[in-house]
């Protein structure tokens, strides 16, 4: 099941809080999708240091596609 | 809620804070001055008062605001972390405080020594902070028009204080040097290699973030910054051949560049789906405003000289792009930054998501849109007593409250911050 965040309507720290509660109730298997109009490199320190793994892609509207996974182990 | 997640690339709080709450009590000197020495002081671009409230804006006000920003916003923006923050900021901050205070008493009372004294002050500040920040932007993996323009507009800033260190020493020590023609070459790099160059860069990744706009076009970001470092190499080129015409077909497309920004700001701004009004957008329309404004007139005044002969249009050209330009964008972006630095640390200290207060809380928006319209009061009086100078003293008193104001709640979210902050740990000794 995708979780999708559509950050591009909301203030800071908005997107990230979301992120954060959402990251809490994620399982194996599951994953988040963020969009985004600028690269979230906070959230990405925040992945890296605690276990989850992501992929980016952008939109020809510019929008950033930012899909979070758990790692397994 | 516990997200219990860690916040580790960002520096400590103090290391932006350091900067951002001495700013605006340097702005309010500069209204205390201007409020001091009355209408003679904004005769030309020359006066000692005039160069004083210039340094007092450019060096007090915007450089100690952006140097603080930049600390913060590298890790945030392109991922990756300056050489020990905290460290650069205690010797970064108070070099260019005293250097600032000694400048700005060189020029009011014209002391050469003084004007001698700064030099190594500067260079050692800038020079230190410079190297920092060039080893960390070049040394991320991050590709964006965000990460090099930060690179172009430190370049920027290298090339502003080294030619503001050699008009320093020519006057200090009367060198035979054309003083002239380097403070336009030295204005244009600190405000258009350097300020113009970081908000620009700034602006493509918060304007999106924070005021909820369509990003900037591609193709504007991959041409402004490029077109921006060749267009000023080119305007240095008069420190060697000094022709009126050349001058102006290098003005022409600069004016033209800039108000491209302000314009497609303005269109992101007008376009976006969910309307906000906070004061940041306020005050980056402010900005943006007085970016075509002095386009405007400056376009004007190379095409009509005989506008340009009386020396209050170069004043009038100045208070547009310090007050209305930099002083509105810097405002405007310290307001989004600081609520959300409280809210970063806070969380970063392991509350539940729950327990932590309302970003909107940290500064009042009434405080702040209050701020912004004295804001643009001072800013219409400045420029109206260029032509009514007995309006000066009212404009000095305006743009020193509002100064103060803008302390005062920078100050207040400081002080929510620490009570945030000790509720926080008191609740974590009793789980």
């Amino acid at each position: 099941m995708t979780t999708v965040i559509d950050g591009r309507e909301m203030q800071p720290p908005e997107p990230l809080q979301r992120i954060l509660e959402a990251l809490d109730t994620l399982v194996e298997g599951d994953d988040v999708l963020l969009l985004s109009y600028c690269q979230p490199h906070p959230l990405f320190n925040i992945l890296r240091n605690n276990g989850y793994a992501w992929s980016e892609d952008v939109r020809a509207d510019g929008t950033r596609e930012t899909r979070i996974r758990k790692v397994s182990g | 809620m516990q997200p219990n997640l860690s916040f580790d690339q960002a520096p400590a709080i103090s290391v932006p804070y350091r900067f951002f709450l001495v700013a605006p009590w340097f702005g309010m000197m500069a209204g205390i001055l201007l409020a001091w020495s009355g209408g003679e002081a904004l005769a030309s671009r020359w006066t000692p008062e005039a160069l004083a409230l210039t340094h007092l804006i450019a060096l007090g006000f915007m450089l100690q605001a952006m140097c603080g920003a930049l600390l913060q916003f590298i890790p945030v923006a392109v991922g990756c972390n300056v050489w020990r923050p905290q460290l650069v900021a205690n010797i970064v901050q108070p070099l260019l405080l005293i250097g600032t205070l000694l400048l700005v008493a060189g020029l009011l009372f014209s002391r050469p020594s003084l004007l001698s004294a700064t030099v190594p002050l500067f260079l050692l500040a800038t020079g230190g902070f410079v190297v920092v920040v060039a080893l960390a932007l070049w040394r991320t993996p991050a590709t964006s028009m965000t990460l090099w323009a930060l690179r172009m507009a430190i370049g920027g800033l290298a090339i502003t204080v080294l030619l503001g260190s050699l008009l320093a020493e020519a006057l200090a020590r009367s060198l035979p040097l054309p003083i002239l023609d380097l403070t336009d070459v030295h204005l244009a790099w600190g405000l258009g290699g350097w300020a113009l160059m970081m908000l620009a860069g700034v602006s493509y990744y918060v304007v999106p973030m924070f005021q909820l706009t369509r990003p900037y076009p591609p193709w504007f970001t991959r041409w402004f910054g490029p077109l921006l470092f060749l267009l000023l190499l080119a305007w240095s080129s008069r420190l060697y051949f000094d022709d009126q015409r050349w001058s102006t077909v290098i003005a022409l497309p600069l004016l033209l560049i800039l108000s491209a920004y302000a314009g497609i700001t303005l269109w992101l701004q007008y376009t976006r789906r969910r309307k906000i009004h906070d004061a940041t957008s306020l005050f980056f329309r402010v900005a943006m405003v007085s970016i075509l404004a002095f386009a405007i007139s400056s376009a004007a005044f190379f095409l009509l000289p005989e506008i340009s002969a009386d020396p209050r249009s170069a004043v009038w050209l100045g208070v547009l792009v310090f007050a209305g330009v930099f002083v509105s964008a810097i405002s405007g972006m310290i307001y989004k930054i600081v609520p959300f630095l409280n809210w970063l640390h806070l969380q970063r200290l392991g509350a539940p998501l729950s327990a932590m207060p309302n970003m909107n809380k940290m500064i009042p928006a009434e405080a702040m849109t209050g701020q912004l319209r004295l804001h643009v009061l001072a800013v219409v009086l400045l420029l109206a007593a260029i032509w009514q100078p007995g309006l000066a003293r009212l404009a000095g008193v305006a743009l020193a409250a509002s100064f103060a104001w803008m302390g005062w709640n920078l100050a207040g979210a400081v002080n929510r911050y620490q009570k945030f902050r000790d509720q926080i740990r008191e609740a974590a000794l009793h789980r």
